[in-house]
């Protein structure tokens, strides 16, 4: 089954309130494509999961796309707070429900393994089991073997997986390509259906040829789409770099509510394609800035 | 920029970044997170001097990296030249890190208290927060896994410093005395390195004790700045240690070229 399709008619798939998990960790590799296109088609009253996640989480915020976000961080690190996150947060437009990255990894992997929960001593002794008493679900409880403590995290289940990565040939067998995958199998392992963006399409037959360089096998995989430079303004490693710039612009017109409007409509949503989006970031200019030096 | 260390030729974030690195040795198995800037130039010093096995995953990915300069996010791939080995985190650092192999981990957080919990998460109540900061991330995981915990603050202050954290996104040493041990976790915090002086910790209280002073700073200019009772210890009080030239020449030159470290200040 060939699973190619567009960024546009993917996403069109999507259903408002759905649960979506979105790949990267914090400044790298977080499906931008699909993010994007999820504000321009208008989703609404996502429940948004994004173990350690930046601009892609803004950007849904920014959109009006999200009723709650569940992750254990949310930051542009060095460059700042991520803004509209802060305010969504701050105003209780958008709810959060924060875990700490191990205790969503054994959430996510309860998930996937089909099991009551996966024990982990992540979270013991702070402040995220109490807040979670309501949800239940995280729980201290004690081995009556041995008497350790540990917390029980319970499945979480995800409607649709949105990652990046290197490419992908037709079937939707998927390379990451080297292997550094950050986070991004323990969402696709746990999610109904998974969406990849990709650099660049390879042929079958390429796959056949070198098997041990496939990340994600075609049954795991529901679509695949092409767009090139992804991952943008955040890294994919080793092709390219975050952009720097693309954070102070969007951090600076943040602090003044009408500019940001017309950035976010303007510069982020106002090109039609994901290509136009990149020619009007700065196009091949700006791709040769964040090619990495040693690439 | 920041303050000149009195007599010492050299500025706070120096000292703090030499401080911090003595602590390490080279049985040192190491990693970092976001905004990490003091240890990554501790963990490069040390491995440059006194400690040339300490172990060092730049990001938690790049194992015995050896950049060439600090990139403005301690998380970037610019942080990764010269690794042995990129390590994912579901196949190979989680599994490094609940085991203790990584045996240090250094943290820090909008707030700290006395025994050395760290908040990032909210200042004010969680569910209707004046300010919103980015969340714990690791901090829950890495702080109840990992033995040796180093903590660092370079705005020591009221704000920072304080009796109760408004919410307690990494464990320290808990509610303090034999708390962590109750709950099976291994060791604990060992220090904490500010802009005004290095805690350690009561061995039995397990709450911030001053071990040494930075020059020029008094033991009320610590107390003024902490929203604590500061614990003395008997005798006089240290003086933070003088770098070296030599460290100075390695951090300035070969570690920190274009000083990211002061980022964080």
């Amino acid at each position: 089954m060939d699973k190619r399709a567009s960024v546009e008619q993917l996403v069109e798939t999507i259903p408002d309130g759905a649960t979506i998990a979105l790949g990267g960790l914090s400044m790298n590799s977080a499906p931008m494509a699909y993010v994007r296109e999820i504000v321009r088609q208008e989703k609404r009253d996502l429940t948004v999961v994004a173990i350690v996640a930046g601009m892609s989480v803004d950007w849904l915020i920014a959109g009006g796309c999200v009723k709650k976000i569940v992750s254990g961080l949310v930051s542009f690190e060095g460059l700042g707070l991520a803004p509209m996150f802060r305010m969504g947060v701050q105003s209780g437009r958008v709810e959060i429900e924060e875990y700490s990255e191990d205790l969503l990894i054994c959430r996510l992997r309860a998930q996937a393994w089909n099991l009551p929960f996966v024990p982990t001593k992540a979270g013991l002794g702070t402040d995220l089991l109490p807040l979670h008493e309501g949800t239940g679900t995280i729980r201290v409880e004690v081995d009556g073997a041995t008497g350790e403590h540990y917390v029980a995290c319970t499945r979480l289940p995800v409607d649709v997986a949105l990652v990046h990565a290197h490419s992908a040939d037709e079937l939707g067998n998927v390379r990451v390509d080297p292997k550094l995958i950050w986070m991004d199998n323990e969402i696709v392992n746990a999610a109904e259906r998974t969406f990849v963006s990709v650099e660049r399409y390879v042929d079958h037959a390429d796959v056949v040829a070198e098997p041990h360089r496939t990340t994600y096998p075609q049954f795991m995989v529901s679509g695949v789409a092409l767009a090139e430079i992804g991952a943008y303004p955040t890294s994919c490693f080793p092709e390219y770099s975050h952009h720097t710039s693309f954070f102070k612009a969007y951090s600076a017109a943040a602090s003044v509510p009408e500019e940001f409007e017309t950035f976010f409509a303007d510069r982020v949503l106002g090109p039609k394609t994901w290509d136009d989006f990149i020619k009007s970031s700065g196009g091949d200019e700006m791709i040769a800035e964040i090619r990495r030096r040693s690439a | 920029m920041t303050p000149e260390v009195e007599g010492y030729g050299c500025t706070v974030d120096e000292l703090m970044v030499v401080a911090f690195s003595r602590a390490m040795d080279n049985d040192t198995r190491a990693f970092n997170g976001a905004v990490s800037f003091i240890p990554v130039c501790g963990y490069l010093l040390a491995r440059r001097t006194h400690a040339p096995n300490l172990v060092w995953a730049a990001s938690s990915v790049a194992i015995d990296a050896n950049p060439v300069a600090i990139p403005e996010s301690t998380l970037s791939d610019a942080l990764w030249d010269g690794a042995s080995m990129l390590s994912t985190s579901p196949h190979d650092f989680w599994s490094y890190a609940s085991g203790a192999r990584y045996n240090t981990f250094a943290f820090r957080g909008a707030q700290m208290d006395a025994c050395g919990n760290v908040n990032n998460t909210v200042i004010g109540p969680y569910d209707k927060p004046k300010v919103r900061l980015p969340g714990g991330g690791g901090m829950a995981d890495l702080s109840t896994m990992i033995p040796k915990i180093y903590l660092w603050n370079t705005t020591h202050n009221v704000r920072t410093f304080v009796e109760k954290l408004d919410f307690r996104s990494g464990i320290g040493w808990g509610d303090g005395g034999d708390h962590r041990e109750k709950l099976g976790l291994p060791g604990g915090p060992q220090l904490c390195v500010t802009n005004l002086c290095v805690f350690d910790f009561h061995p039995e209280s397990r709450r911030m004790r001053v071990a040494s002073l930075h020059p020029g700073i008094s033991i009320g200019d610590v107390q003024e700045a902490t929203g604590f009772e500061v614990l003395i210890p008997d005798g006089d009080i240290p003086i933070t240690a003088k770098p070296t030239e030599e460290e100075l020449r390695i951090l300035r030159e070969e570690v920190d070229p274009t000083s990211a470290r002061l980022r964080e200040f």
